[in-house]
């Protein structure tokens, strides 16, 4: 068994697993189907080719770097009739890092990493407007089996301007979301195991998450940093002072009333 | 397999402008790099690249979507069989259409209070007869008409009934395939769905991102009032008063066009012998890269070219880019968005964002593809100006006229050789 993981980062991405007509959300970390889909275009594989073997890997993911949800309005308009279409939103997760892992044989999970340095299809985050920055493929690990654990070691992977504003840290705790057993006390249902990506029926099964989290080291630590300007120019934000509301009165000297009232 | 994959990075600056606004009004936004860019939707500036074709590429290589595909059927029947009148070739038509592409044809119910209608109290003579009309939108290519127009024709011809003309399998696979086939240059490049018929959609080969600013952007609002040229001194102020948003931005706007399934899309379902019948008078049996070169050329000109309309008659930001860089790869396509994570920012320098932004990529572009061995096979560059002197050493300088040319010989050179 291997593990292979992929950065998925971007300045959009879209994961959706109840995205549907005119609203389509996105939930705040990869899907297994997104990723699923990923790699079977990468693989080259069309819409409506058997997909058991890659549904079969198992798969987790981290979210290193939350980002922020964006809302697109999207209006269309016939070229040909001129007639406006319905309205639609789109949601998307800007600025945002994820590393995702799949376990599977070492032989599939090798095609796997040779497809996604030379896909057959381009690769996009959750929807085709969201092209991946930087490569995706980040590891291969061989002789490991649960792709948790693989995340768990994995290096931080936010981009440097998010580390360095945690810099008074040594480590970040971030989210792990891994695979459960059916069942688990612990997890929640998804709709994101992917049956079929035929195009006429799509389908999805439930699949059980159960979110815990994980401590990486963080390589733009910098022990002993206080107010000063950083190497950047940035000001390091001073903390506000305490709200002290009668701290400009002054005193007046006590004067009894010479008449005594 | 080598593969050919075209990239296509454009930093173009917009004054202010409000080109693609959500509904607020105010210009589209992302965070990226931790602070708030401008945007352009990939939609938008889809729409505007294929808006820009109808002037670029011959009506035959572009598609129409419509629900009067029987009108404009028949009206390719009778421009070949004149002697022929709508009415009479609509049955025949509605029926090939029909069963190509599995689309429900019915005649649109008439409106009440139309002339003859129900509603109509008068009454007077027969209503006009409408054709009759699919119940969606449908994309049909030119050339899928034409071969559409071929079928219905033998059949008039036969004067056989439109059904049973069409149950004869080989005509039945002939209209099925037909429209499989030849698909339009922008259907093949930005897909088409067809909701009951999934045999007919088409995978996109082009990849638009969202373009975003390269610096943080504001939102500014321009507050504005409006005389009332029929008010008299009796009535002093304004007419109306509102706000318009605007920002100003320079861009980096990213395309990646999958230059191998534009081909398979643009081929689909076509035999070798149709293959060869293109207008190809050399004697070279391998398949024609030509409707390929016309694709990839029309797209690197539209998508440089165009400029999404909104708002544009209140700003009048007709902008061309800065700079240009095509980058044709045989991997995978890659994104230099990275370049402006660490946002441009040139606040009081008075050196404006181009040049900066410039040199920002130009140091990108070479770490990123020398650390994970994604060089690109050619590189062109076209840009203006001092400021992105930067840019030089990336590649071959050329002007546009010139890229289009290179980039459609590189592909057509490429598409060849596959053959």
């Amino acid at each position: 068994m291997s593990v292979l993981a992929l950065r998925l980062a971007g300045p959009l991405q879209a994961w959706g697993s109840s995205a549907r007509f005119a609203r389509r959300t996105t939930e705040t970390a990869p899907t297994k189907s997104g990723v699923i889909g990923l790699l079977a275009a990468a693989l080259g594989r069309p819409r409506n080719a058997d997909l058991s073997d890659l549904a079969a890997l198992s798969f987790a993911v981290r979210i290193d770097q939350a980002g922020t949800r964006v809302r697109d309005f999207q209006t269309a308009r016939h070229t040909d009739t001129g007639k406006a279409m319905p309205v639609s939103e789109r949601f998307y997760l800007a600025d945002a890092v994820f590393v995702a892992a799949v376990a599977g044989d070492d032989a599939l999970v090798q095609d796997l990493h040779a497809a996604v340095r030379a896909p057959v299809h381009l690769p996009y985050l959750g929807r085709r407007s969201c092209p991946p920055q930087g490569p995706v493929d980040l590891e291969i690990v061989r002789a490991a089996d649960d792709p948790a654990a693989v995340l768990r070691e994995a290096p931080w992977q936010a981009a440097a301007w998010h580390q360095e504003r945690h810099r008074s840290r040594p480590s970040v705790r971030l989210t792990l979301l891994a695979e459960a057993a059916p069942g688990d006390p612990h997890g929640t249902a998804l709709r994101d195991q992917p049956l079929s990506f035929a195009p006429s029926h799509r389908r999805y099964a439930l699949r059980t998450v159960v979110q815990t989290s994980v401590e990486v080291p963080n390589p733009r630590f910098q022990p002993g940093e206080r107010h000063h300007a950083t190497a950047t120019g940035r000001r390091v934000p001073v903390p506000p002072p305490r709200h002290t509301p009668e701290a400009h009165l002054t005193q007046l000297p006590l004067h009894l009333p010479p008449d005594g009232h | 397999m080598s593969r050919t994959i075209l990239d296509v990075h454009i930093l173009q600056t917009v004054p202010p402008s409000n080109i693609n606004r959500d509904d607020t009004g105010a210009p589209k936004s992302a965070v990226y790099g931790g602070v708030r860019r401008s945007r352009v939707s990939s939609q938008a500036w889809k729409k505007a690249t294929r808006n820009a074709f109808g002037e670029l590429l011959d009506p035959a290589d572009l598609g129409v979507r419509t629900k009067k595909v029987v009108d404009a059927l028949t009206r390719r029947i009778t421009a070949r069989e004149t002697s022929l009148t709508a009415e009479q070739v609509w049955p025949m038509a509605a029926e090939v259409i029909q069963v190509a592409t599995g689309a429900k044809i019915e005649t649109p119910a008439r409106k009440t209070g139309a002339k003859g209608g129900k509603g109509d109290p008068r009454g007077e003579g027969a209503p006009e007869p409408q054709a009759p009309q699919s119940s969606y939108l449908l994309f049909l290519s030119a050339r899928q008409l034409d071969l559409l127009a071929d079928l219905a024709l033998e059949g008039i011809a036969k004067k056989a009934d439109p059904k049973v003309h069409l149950k004869d399998p080989e005509v039945k696979s002939r209209a099925k395939k037909a429209a499989a086939t030849r698909h339009s240059v922008d259907i093949a490049l930005f897909g088409r769905m067809v909701a009951d018929n999934t045999d007919l959609n088409v995978d996109a080969a082009a990849q638009v991102a969202h373009a975003l600013s390269v610096h943080p952007v504001d939102l500014e609002a321009d507050y504005f009032t409006a005389v009332d040229d029929q008010n008299g001194d009796a009535e002093p102020g304004a007419g109306m008063i509102g706000t318009v948003d605007f920002n100003s931005a320079t861009l980096y706007r990213y395309a990646a066009v999958d230059v191998d399934l534009l081909a398979a899309n643009l081929d689909a379902g076509l035999t070798d012998d149709e293959r060869r019948a293109e207008p190809a008078p050399g004697p070279a049996p391998a398949p024609t890269p030509e409707p390929v070169r016309r694709a990839v050329e029309a797209f690197v000109e539209a998508f440089t070219l165009s400029m999404p309309s909104g708002k544009i008659n209140t700003f009048g930001n007709h902008t061309l880019p800065d700079a240009v860089v095509v980058k044709l790869r045989s991997a995978r396509p890659v994104s230099f968005v990275g370049a402006f994570e660490r946002p441009v920012t040139r606040e009081g320098t008075g050196d404006g964002h181009v040049r900066a932004a410039c040199e920002a990529l130009a140091a990108h572009v070479p770490a990123v593809e020398e650390s994970f061995g994604a060089a690109a096979d050619h590189t062109w560059i076209v840009r203006v100006g001092e400021q992105t002197e930067a840019l030089a050493p990336l590649g071959e300088q050329v002007n546009l006229r010139e890229l289009v040319g290179r980039v459609g010989d590189a592909v057509a050179e490429r598409m060849g050789k596959r053959g």
